[in-house]
């Protein structure tokens, strides 16, 4: 595996991460979890947006591993 | 009307009397918290006694004895709600048995307690050994209310600075194979949603037993079937190790880059998500 795979992957689950946390603070019903969770919900996706910038940089260096 | 019979009919309706009058006075009457509520508890179930067996006395003098005493602690609850000196007249106040780690024999003698006593009152909160306590105080209901001294005292999450996630009460939403709507309703689910979840853990609506939802809309299931096997949730850990998998993984890609500024960028993000998984842990971990 490539370093543009494996960054793509960690994307992929840190994807997912932010819509489980997401849902997750949709279903609770205390008010400060509910805050914290919606807040650590942001925090996963600033990182995330960080990270597709770099997936990009690397497509470009790699670009054979170009994809989705 | 023979003897028998007349006894049934004053039996049904002292029956109904007293369910109506224990209602009306509350469950203060039951805890039988003060004088009056232990006072008018006696008598209330002697007059009843006596005039249900009593064939030759007038059924309706001992249900107008009832109501007087009923209305006694009535009103006597109204006015101490008003008056303090009035509520300590009463209800009688507390005395301290302990105070500062020391017994106070004066006090114990006014109330006419011996030691054994007191020791006894002392094993029933679970204290065996007298030198633990601060503070006792005897309340007016003859209970012994005891306060441990600091080292002795149960640990909690504050004592050792723990954050833990603040939880709100369990709705029960499953009983005995029937879905209740109301709880359902309460934290704003439908029927669906319980279905679905029901159908995610793989078992049937009719085989659960007991049926709970936690504040973080987790479904737990007690079944009629004691040998399957429930999966416990795990939709909360596992949340929790991924988010530190990334973690990892973005501190890897931090060490494997050659490019300055996207080192700065990975390491920077690492840190930002360790502080978010440390932040979410105390909600996470339960």
């Amino acid at each position: 595996m490539t370093i543009a795979s494996e960054v793509k992957k960690s994307l992929a689950s840190l994807k997912g991460i932010e819509a489980d946390l997401s849902s997750l603070a949709l279903r609770t019903q205390d008010h400060e979890s509910k805050r914290t969770l919606h807040e650590t919900m942001m925090v996963v996706h600033e990182v995330v947006t960080d990270l597709k910038k770099r997936v990009g940089e690397l497509e470009r260096e790699e670009f054979q591993y170009k994809g989705f | 009307m023979p003897e028998w019979l007349e006894v049934v009919i004053r039996s049904l309706l002292f029956v109904v009397v007293l369910f109506l009058i224990t209602k009306w006075l509350g469950k203060k009457q039951l805890s039988e918290l003060s004088f009056f509520e232990y006072v008018v508890g006696i008598t209330i179930g002697s007059i009843g006694a006596e005039v249900i067996t009593g064939l030759e006395r007038n059924m309706f003098n001992g249900i107008i004895g009832i109501v007087v005493f009923a209305a006694i602690p009535f009103l006597a609850g109204l006015l101490s709600l008003k008056s303090k000196t009035f509520r300590d007249f009463i209800e009688g106040r507390a005395t301290v048995f302990i105070k500062d780690g020391k017994i106070m024999e004066e006090n114990l003698k006014k109330e006419k307690y011996t030691t054994d006593e007191l020791l006894e009152l002392l094993r029933k909160r679970d204290v065996f050994k007298v030198a633990d306590v601060e503070f006792a105080l005897l309340e007016p209901t003859g209970d012994l209310s005891v306060m441990l001294k600091k080292e002795n005292q149960p640990l909690t999450p504050k004592d050792v600075n723990l954050t833990v996630a603040s939880v709100k009460e369990p709705q029960t939403v499953i009983m005995d194979g029937e879905i209740l709507d109301e709880p359902l309703s309460t934290i704003g689910r439908s029927r669906n949603w319980l279905k679905t979840e029901l159908e995610k853990q793989g078992v049937t609506i009719e085989n659960v037993f007991l049926g709970q939802v936690d504040s973080y809309g987790e479904l737990t299931v007690d079944l009629f079937d004691d040998k399957l096997q429930v999966p416990s949730p795990q939709e909360k850990p596992l949340i929790l190790s991924t988010m530190k998998k990334c973690q990892a993984d973005l501190e890897l890609f931090a060490l494997g880059t050659e490019a300055k500024e996207a080192k700065q960028m990975y390491s920077k993000n690492s840190e930002k998500l360790q502080e978010a998984i440390n932040k979410v842990t105390p909600i996470l971990r339960g």
